[in-house]
């Protein structure tokens, strides 16, 4: 192993493993830099027992909280509103009416005990729904915290992301592929990602290229394998404001490496949603068989072509706060004329079709489904990245396999994908289980777009598409700047338009920055909280979780937290006001 | 895979980057994009007619994907085409290679399937000879031996890309001609087993 070469490039990655070398007395790397070792302080390796099973297997028949989005078969009580509206699942604003739309398709992946990392999160969020029930009192806060942000902190990491800007114009193009991996800028990037065969073969790499970076991920491997030698897991390496994340899914090892504040656990789930985008285009059946044939196998072969999926999907989970809340958005429609769409969407049916979704650009106009079939949020999302990050279904009518993990690992399913016009924004995907059915399919859509044509709704549509979403003036609440706002039982959330302290790309993503840090203390695994107000360097934040929803606002430097905290049922009446509007609350079946 | 409003089905094969997007985009919209490669996901399908004479053809063009990861799929989106475009890059000789490995799939599964070869990104060549990699001889000999046509195009002047698909059109026209006339003297039962095959097979 090379070593003099590798150190620059990610030095706690030795460190660690000398480290553990020290502890279990067996030679691993060379000992020459010893010294220097033990100068590093702050290096600490999380492990965890594989053979350690999750507690509480026996809760999950129990609707998962976040990301679950299991459908409230229970009866609603009338729908409040009261000062404080929702705070129980299915009755928040924008929770749908009959049932969810999407669900937690549970798969048999979820249900077995190894199979998801993901599930032991859910499971500990559950937890603090449950907390969150017993105290329901916005304002008695047990769990409630408030932080006053060091300004020097915030003021280095300003620096550092300029200086990423900067170090970005110089290297030109967004994908900086053939950026050199020795380089300063290299290493300065906030998030790196990694995906490699068991064999130590680099897959992909999120800045660089894989070939260079081969020595650097053999190391990974081996210290993947070395952990594993003792019957452990590695989890991640904390050294040096660095958070190394490794997600083993065999026959595939992710690994990020972040400088920013996200926990380890939400750079788990990001290296989930990259895995299941592999998984999207191949299948897991598929994955398997070539691994179990060649060990060695150069997986970029099969996945050429596809790095422009998995970058713009690096891009989403940084922006895109859907994919945080495992949520999905939708465009801001009269609900009559929603309604129109849907049933014309599904009047448009097929025998073999499974989803039909409507989408204008990344928001959802519109899904139906088949009668007991839902789909899952993640997949929802691989669906929205698919079609956003390629200009290839402009050219005709697209017909792909693809794989919605969520739903299935096994097999693919058959999508046609169009634009109801050339240049609209308009995105129709049709989800079949055929795949001759293109032509069948292809009629549907002819059907539903002569069927809207008809109609006037088609007109509300395309202006609802062309017009700006909603500001966040219109809520009426002083020094509220932004605000995101999740129905926990539809799954759906809504958020105003990016106001102007925020309109630059750096600023949105360090707002996007502030939510997701947030975020990650709302769902600390271990001390898990109900609110929380943040005084940041140059706003106020506040967010709030209940079993009903999930909101994160933010307010100008002169907010204060009593206005915060009564902002909060204001803004819950007004969603409530709007939530014809704002969320599908008739999801349509065929 | 047939479908009611298109006569013929045409499919572009070839490795990926070749250009068959571009020739399909040139043909069907008269343009050429400029800008950062594209790769096509799965298969994109576009219709257009063509005039052959005084009668119209609809083409039904799908164009696949290049990428290795298609290729099990390929099947279905070639499967009953009356025309294959296969593409290569004049300037890349590892291109042709692949249209090698083509050929010899639709020799095995798509036996009426007739076959056109094209190279791609003759604009390119024609600024600087250098450039190109793939001989014409070669290709001319090869296509005479799996008695297939030739064409060398430009999505981006859009030289000989109207003739490619005149051309495909034209004898589209012809053998649809022949197989109505000689439909009479097939016996049945090859029919069958013609039908049995391609039920097994798929």
């Amino acid at each position: 192993m090379g070593t003099k070469t590798l150190r620059p490039t990610i030095p706690c990655f030795l460190f660690g493993c000398a480290d553990l070398c020290d502890r279990a007395r067996v030679p691993f790397t060379t000992r020459a830099s010893k010294k220097s070792l033990r100068s590093m302080k702050g290096l600490c390796l999380t492990l965890e027992p594989a053979t350690v099973m999750e507690a509480d297997v026996h809760k999950m028949s129990v609707p998962l909280e976040n990301g679950s989005l299991a459908p409230v078969d229970r009866l609603r009580s009338e729908r409040s509103d009261s000062p404080t509206p929702g705070l129980v699942e299915g009755t928040e604003p924008g929770a749908g009416q009959d049932s969810a739309m999407f669900v937690h398709a549970q798969s048999f992946e979820d249900l077995t005990a190894e199979g998801e990392q993901g599930q032991e999160q859910e499971e500990v969020q559950e937890e603090e729904e449950g907390e969150s029930e017993r105290a329901p009192e916005f304002g008695e806060l047990g769990d409630s915290e408030e932080t006053q942000e060091p300004e020097g902190k915030e003021e280095q990491e300003q620096e550092e992301r300029e200086n990423e800007k900067e170090e970005e114009d110089q290297s030109g193009s967004g994908r900086a592929k053939e950026e050199d991996v020795n380089s300063e800028a290299w290493r300065r990037h906030r998030k790196h990602v990694f995906v490699l065969s068991e064999a130590g073969k680099p897959i992909y790499s999120r800045y660089g290229t894989e070939e260079a970076l081969s020595s650097t991920m053999g190391v990974m491997m081996a210290l993947v394998s070395f952990v594993e030698a003792e019957k452990n897991i590695i989890r991640s390496i904390h050294a040096d404001g660095y958070k190394v994340v490794f997600l083993r899914k065999s026959p595939l090892v992710l690994v990020g490496v972040s400088r920013c504040r996200q926990s380890e656990r939400e750079l788990t789930r990001e290296l989930l949603y990259i895995y299941y985008q592999i998984i999207s285009l191949l299948t897991l059946t598929q994955l398997n068989h070539i691994f179990q044939h060649k060990q060695n196998y150069d997986l970029r072969r099969l996945l050429a072509g596809s790095e422009h999926l998995t970058d713009n999907l690096l891009r989403l989970l940084d922006r895109d706060p859907g994919l945080l809340l495992s949520a999905v958005t939708c465009l801001p429609l009269a609900s009559s004329s929603r309604d129109v769409i849907s049933s014309s969407l599904q009047a448009a049916k097929a025998k073999s079709l499974v989803f039909s979704i409507l989408l204008a650009g990344s928001r959802l106009v519109t899904l139906v489904r088949k009668k007991d079939q839902f789909l899952h949020h993640m997949d929802l999302h691989l669906l929205f990245n698919l079609v956003g990050s390629s200009s290839s279904f402009r050219e005709g009518e697209g017909w792909t396999p693809i794989c919605l993990p969520k739903f299935n690992m096994a097999g693919f399913f058959h999508a046609h994908i169009s634009y109801l016009e050339p240049a609209s924004e308009l995105c129709l995907i049709l989800v079949s289980t055929d795949r001759e059915d293109f032509f069948n399919l292809s009629d549907c859509k002819r059907r539903f777009l002569e069927r809207l044509r008809r109609r006037s709704s088609y007109q509300a549509l395309q202006e609802a598409v062309q017009a700006p979403s909603y500001p966040v003036s219109q809520v009426g609440i002083p020094e509220l700047r932004h605000f995101v706002y999740k129905s926990k039982s539809s799954g759906l959330y809504t958020s105003p338009e990016i106001p102007v302290p925020y309109k630059c790309e750096e600023e949105e993503e360090r707002l996007m920055d502030l939510y997701q840090y947030l975020h990650s203390r709302m769902h600390h695994p271990t001390r898990p909280l109900r609110s929380i107000y943040h005084c940041a360097e140059k706003e106020n934040l506040l967010a709030y979780v209940t079993s009903g929803f999930e909101l994160y606002l933010c307010f100008s430097p002169l907010g204060t937290k009593a206005l915060a905290v009564s902002a909060v049922n204001k803004l819950l009446k007004w969603i409530r006001k709007e939530e014809d509007r704002l969320f599908i609350l008739n999801p349509q079946t065929y | 895979m047939s479908g009611h409003r298109v006569d013929a089905k045409v499919v572009m094969l070839g490795k990926e980057s070749v250009g068959k997007t571009s020739l399909v985009e040139r043909f069907v919209h008269h343009r050429f994009l400029v800008g950062p490669y594209q790769n096509t996901i799965g298969a994109a399908f576009v219709a257009r007619q063509v005039q052959v004479g005084d009668k119209v053809v609809t083409l039904g063009i799908w164009d696949t994907a290049g990428s290795e990861r298609y290729e099990a799929m390929s099947r279905i989106y070639y499967r009953g085409a009356k025309a294959a475009i296969v593409c290569y890059d004049l300037t890349d000789s590892s291109s042709f290679l692949r249209v090698k490995f083509w050929v010899k799939e639709l020799q095995n599964c798509e036996e009426h399937c007739k076959i056109y070869l094209c190279g791609t990104k003759n604009d390119l060549v024609e600024n600087d000879r250098s450039m190109r990699q793939v001989d014409y001889h070669d290709v001319q000999d090869f296509a005479d031996e799996i008695k297939a046509q030739l064409f060398e195009t430009s999505s981006k002047t859009g030289s000989n890309v109207d003739e490619l698909f005149q051309k495909v059109a034209e004898d589209f026209n012809n053998t649809a001609f022949q197989i109505i006339t000689g439909e009479k003297g097939v016996d049945l039962g090859q029919k069958k087993n013609d039908y049995f095959y391609s039920c097994c097979h798929h």
